[in-house]
């Protein structure tokens, strides 16, 4: 779901295969012999749609800028072009539906606009992005406590009503977490509409605690899941025991 | 892809597991984690106060057959050496040992700086012991 690689060029023109001619880089048609141009993975997919840098997003908008978009670049309407253009057309295509996919959802959306603003996701080799210690003991005393259950009812013999209420109960601070960081994603990315014409060091430091946030909200729903697996094998008779087996992750 | 066997034994037979007394002056606690996957690992170390060496480490790691691979073979690694020994460990020489692929580098990663940090942890007791030896003793 992670946006593709953006390569950082700073190419501002596209040329159109067909007549030579400069076009910038989020048209999509040459303004001079109107042909579909090849694809650039320039990597805005803000500028692609012509819409803003924001975060808040009309959807209906988007989705009308999309289907506009995918008729024009329909291969169907290339079926006798030059071999060039039938293969733009299906580029073009193929780019406006990952775009599609990568704005539509607000988490994506978020990830690609710091890939664009030079804030690639943080791989661990790169420690600049730190866990907040008291997240990490969080997270380390419920997988103790979720592991400790897991043993418990697969021991067998445990009241499995009462291993559910104590999962439960371990789920809530958990879940208000996780509440807390989609609220919290939401001012932020509020934040960064309203400083569209600020001063850029305040701009960065929203992205980048934005960027935090969103690898904060990773964990939480790893462990999210981590839980909900074990509510599954917790229910009474469910009609499919699902093997929960400490199996390495692949 | 396949697990070394090294993994698979430090996995299934995992070495040091459990804890150590958090707040033993003496006592250094690394707790780190790796978001991207949910990993969460915790190691400490047990260090003498005299020599200097690392009696004894244990970890806890809620995470893949990596991560918990290279914990286990980091608290074997640990025991013996010296604080300053234990610093040189690097996160390559887990990667080598254990034939990690390159998805699982960041496992290796992870056990580097949980050594760090528990070791930091464990200097910073020691710094503020001597600062305030009348509280020695007091529970944080």
């Amino acid at each position: 779901m992670s946006p593709d690689p953006i390569p950082l060029r700073s190419a501002s023109t596209l040329e159109c295969r067909n007549c030579g001619a400069g076009a910038p880089v989020d048209e999509h048609f040459c303004r001079q012999c109107n042909r579909i141009l090849a694809v650039q993975r320039f990597g805005d997919y803000f500028s692609f749609f012509g819409v803003p840098r924001r975060l808040t997003l009309d959807a209906a908008d988007l989705e009308q800028r999309f289907r506009d978009l995918s008729r024009k670049f329909h291969p169907d309407y290339f079926y006798n072009a030059a071999p060039a253009e039938r293969l733009a057309s299906l580029e073009r295509s193929s780019y406006l539906n990952d775009a599609y996919r990568t704005l539509r959802n607000p988490v994506s959306r978020i990830e690609h606009l710091l890939a664009i603003e030079g804030l690639p996701p943080t791989r661990h080799e790169d420690s600049a992005v730190k866990v907040p210690p008291a997240l990490l003991e969080e997270v380390f005393a419920l997988n103790e406590e979720l592991d400790e259950i897991r043993e418990l009812r697969e021991a067998g013999g445990a009241d499995t009503a009462a291993l559910a209420a104590r999962l439960a109960s371990a789920r809530k601070p958990i879940e208000r977490k996780r509440d807390e960081h989609e609220r919290d994603v939401q001012e932020l990315s509020a934040k960064w509409d309203a400083q569209a014409e600020g001063e850029p060091a305040a701009r960065k430091s929203t992205l980048e605690t934005l960027r935090e946030r969103l690898l904060e909200r990773t964990y939480v729903n790893n462990l999210l899941a981590g839980i909900e697996r074990e509510a599954q094998s917790l229910k009474p008779s469910s009609e499919s025991p699902e093997p929960t087996a400490q199996s390495p992750k692949p | 892809m396949a697990y070394s066997d090294k993994v698979i034994d430090h996995y299934e037979h995992p070495r040091n597991v459990g804890s150590l007394p958090k707040d033993d002056a003496n006592v250094g606690t690394g707790l780190v984690g790796a978001p991207e996957c949910g990993d969460v690992m915790k190691l400490q170390v047990k260090v003498n106060p005299v020599t200097g060496v690392i009696d004894d480490a244990k970890f806890k790691t809620f995470g893949c057959g990596s991560a918990i691979a290279s914990s286990s073979l980091a608290t074997e690694w640990l025991k013996g050496k010296t604080v300053e020994q234990a610093l040189a460990i690097k996160n390559t020489d887990i990667v080598t040992e254990l034939a990690l692929p390159p998805v699982k580098i960041h496992c290796s990663v992870l056990a580097e700086d949980a050594i760090k940090a528990a070791i930091a942890d464990y200097k910073s007791k020691q710094t503020q012991d001597k600062t305030s030896s009348v509280g020695a003793g007091a529970s944080v």
